[in-house]
């Protein structure tokens, strides 16, 4: 049993700290840069996102996003320690966050594995480069957890699929060049055998994306509605009517969890700081005992998140099929993140209800933001009722809670 | 990187698990419930001493195998599982003990005879309600003409009563740590109690109880460290026993959740089963991951193993009582029943939550070392 990581892995992790010295905080997205862009290409000037394509591109350059995918197609063929050193490398210094996420860690994925040549080769380098932006179209008004029962229809019209229906809750819809959306081509089929997969250009005619509020306050998600809108078929990914498996497993990718556990340490310490700066009644927030046990809970939590991601991670090294460690990973991780901005929340005392710019404020609101975030890592993905019902029936081996 | 069990600790663990259940039956914990105390049965005691268990974390010249901290918890898991009752345990921890005091003629001498059966030592560091380890220790060993005398009481000492030899945690002339005593010496008091499970434990009290050898174990040098590391490694093993009693409890109530049907259906196909076992899985997993974190640390050396064994400590503690609670509610009327293994692994995952640092205690050890080492070096 050992934590290490080879000669080559460390020598791995220090190119990437003095890559990561060098290139964050210089600022690839800052008006500088943007400005800079813009002498060098008039074109990508026009694009109000060009700043925040820069700095994934920047990545890509230098070989850090991609990892795990073939070189042929722009990625990196690295190992799965690679993998993690990288994600928690990045994590330590909090680079910016990546525009492309969802391209990089879904549908990128899941073309790798189940997409066609032509596919591959025409979508895999966009992703990588940030050119095009994508968002996913699986939940809709009357299929949530039961996403199975969608109903968005796909209907072949020659060479073409003709899709009407409604999309919601989609991350980023509204800047989004791509959509990768599961439609029910064969309404007679049972519910998850008539389901496909395809690939949609948003600057198809026939899309309406009308952006929703969420509870926090920003515009992150939309409501998609297609009316007659037109797909080639080369834009199938996998067979037609199994769309289904595709994108079970592209809910399914094995992932450590090992840089989400950084970002958590990071909130921990701040969380600890900020409690020890907070007066509440006689003494600081974090003098409490009641207090520091339920920081200590965290830290404990923390540490056993990140020994089963070193667990999770000695399985994929050892080409061992995934255990129990993503499903608990996942779970565990929202609702631990939840625990600790609700403790941060009660932790702030009377200060806690203060908005951000207003005297007093805590950390300058930061909290606020944090807990509705947390609060929605419980949902998107796979509720913590669908993740219990997966551990349940995946690996505990209890019969399935709902019949189909 | 390689975070799983070597495969010679899977076989050992699959040997203990099997020999546990093979001759360890739960029948007989039962019965041994009734005739206090609960001690295992003596062919059994002879079979688990032949097979070198005692020795699993001993170096080969006292008759040992040379394992670490993690292989000593892969059987102590084990003997969690199948009920095992003392003296298993207590007798590791004083092997590990003597081991590592680096003491030729302890390992030679005492560490061979407690490997071989012959003699039974147990080690005594917890004294009054609510203190607990090294650092808080009372009992003090004086210089007189005759040497070292001891005085002090020790408050839970785990099979005291069948002890040949205590390792006991005093203040001495050369500062803290453990010294032996003969259970048989004069100004030694045992009183036995029985825990809930039925294992035997004592309050121990010495009034100039004379001290072998009139020196700590490990010597001057090494004898507060010593101390320290033991009670940490009691500490973990003892975790490593609840992580046993947890997965027992879950895996008796998966099988009965699968089995037991009611509304014409299983009852672990209705969530408001199968999700709180699928919590108790995740308590469990990440359990695992604490012990096997901490054990690591702990033959590795590193800075951050106390906090690591408390985080184990606490998890676990709070992690098998919840998993025995569960069991018992989800097995419904026959899980109240003496019959049903369900209260044998609520008494045993009780009365460990409790012992060598409650959770809230370890979770309080935790917090000191945030503040004092783990903040100032996170960076936020």
């Amino acid at each position: 049993m050992d934590l290490e990581f080879s000669a080559e892995d460390e020598e791995y992790r220090q190119r990437l700290r003095a890559w990561l010295k060098e290139n964050v905080g210089g600022g690839g997205d800052s008006p500088n840069a943007v400005m800079k862009q813009a002498e060098e290409d008039p074109e990508a000037a026009k694009d109000p996102l060009a700043g925040a394509r820069a700095w994934p591109r920047r990545l890509h350059d230098a070989g850090y996003v991609g990892l795990a995918w073939p070189k042929e197609y722009g990625g990196q063929d690295a190992s799965f320690t690679q993998q993690v050193i990288c994600g928690e490398e990045m994590a330590k210094v909090r680079t910016p966050p990546l525009i492309n996420t969802i391209g990089l860690s879904i549908i990128g994925p899941t073309l790798v594995q189940h997409g066609t040549e032509e596919q591959k080769k025409r979508f895999l380098p966009r992703i990588l480069r940030a050119d095009d932006l994508w968002c996913q179209g699986f939940s809709e008004p009357e299929a949530g957890s039961d996403l199975a029962s969608l109903r968005c229809r796909a209907e072949l019209d020659g060479d073409e699929f003709v899709v009407n229906g409604q999309k919601v809750w989609t991350s980023l819809a509204f800047l989004s060049d791509w959509m990768f959306l599961l439609v029910r081509t064969d309404p007679d089929a049972p519910k998850r055998e008539g389901i496909s997969y395809l690939l949609l250009d948003m600057k198809s005619p026939g899309i309406e994306v009308r952006p929703l509020r969420n509870a926090a306050g920003g515009q992150h998600f939309s409501e998609v509605f297609f009316d007659n809108v037109r797909i080639p078929k080369k834009n199938l990914v996998g067979e037609l009517n199994k769309g289904w498996s595709i994108a079970r497993s592209s809910l399914d990718h094995e992932r450590s969890g090992l840089s989400g556990v950084v970002a958590l340490e990071e909130t921990l310490g701040r969380l600890f700081r900020m409690a020890g700066k907070v007066d509440r009644g006689q003494q600081k927030s974090v003098e409490d005992q009641s207090a520091r046990r339920a920081l200590a809970q965290h830290w404990i939590a923390i540490e056993g998140l990140r020994h089963l991601g070193y667990r999770t991670l000695s399985d994929q090294i050892a080409g061992k099929p995934p255990g129990a460690g993503s499903s608990v990973g996942k779970l565990f991780a929202s609702e631990l993140r939840q625990e600790m901005t609700r403790t941060a929340m009660d932790l702030q005392g009377p200060f806690a209800p203060i908005a951000k710019r207003s005297p007093h404020v805590v950390d300058r609101g930061r909290w606020h933001a944090a807990y509705f975030d947390a609060l929605a890592h419980s949902i998107g993905g796979g509720t913590s009722e669908i993740m219990r019902n997966v551990i349940a029936e995946k690996v505990l081996g209890l019969p399935r809670a709902q019949e189909d | 990187m390689d975070f799983n069990l070597s495969e010679e600790q899977e076989a050992l663990q699959d040997m203990a698990r099997d020999f546990l259940s093979e001759r360890w039956p739960r029948e007989r914990v039962r019965e041994q419930l009734d005739a206090r105390p609960a001690l295992v049965d003596d062919d059994v005691w002879q079979e688990i001493v032949e097979m070198g268990w005692l020795g699993v974390a001993a170096s080969e010249e006292a008759g040992g195998i040379g394992g670490d901290i993690m292989t000593a918890a892969v059987l102590c898991r084990e003997a969690g599982r199948g009920v095992l009752p003392g003296p298993f345990q207590s007798s590791l921890v004083a092997a590990i003990a003597l081991e590592r005091s680096g003491d030729k003629e302890l390992v030679s001498g005492l560490l061979s005879e407690l490997i071989e059966g012959k003699t039974r030592v147990s080690v005594a560091i917890d004294e009054s309600a609510g203190l607990y380890g090294g650092a808080s220790v009372a009992a003090h060993a004086s210089e007189s003409s005759s040497g070292w005398l001891l005085s002090g009481s020790k408050f839970l000492v785990p099979d005291a009563n069948e002890a040949d030899v205590l390792l006991v945690a005093a203040q001495t002339p050369d500062g803290p740590g453990l010294v032996r005593v003969s259970t048989e010496a004069e100004g030694v008091t045992i009183n036995r109690m029985d825990r809930m499970d039925g294992q035997s434990c004592a309050e121990v009290v010495f009034e100039n109880a004379p001290v072998e050898g009139s020196a700590l174990v490990g010597g001057k040098d090494r004898g507060a460290s010593l101390l320290h590391d033991v009670y940490d490694i009691a500490t973990v093993l003892l975790a490593a026993d609840l992580l046993g009693s947890a997965e027992a409890s879950l895996e008796l109530t998966r099988l009965y959740a699968i089995e037991r049907e009611q509304f014409g259906k299983p009852i672990g196909s209705f969530q408001a089963v199968s999700h709180r076992l699928a919590n108790t899985l995740v308590d469990v997993e990440i359990g695992i991951s604490l012990l096997y974190g901490a054990c690591l640390a702990l033959d590795e050396g590193r800075d951050n193993a106390g906090p690591l064994v408390s985080g184990a400590k606490a998890w676990l503690s709070d992690a098998a009582v919840d998993a025995a609670e569960t069991a018992l509610q989800i097995h419904g009327g026959v899980g109240f029943t003496w019959e049903y293994d369900v209260h044998l692994h609520m008494r045993r995952s009780r009365c460990n939550a409790a012992l060598q640092g409650d959770a809230d205690h370890h979770r309080d050890r935790v917090a000191a070392y945030m503040s004092e080492d783990w903040v100032p070096q996170i960076k936020s």
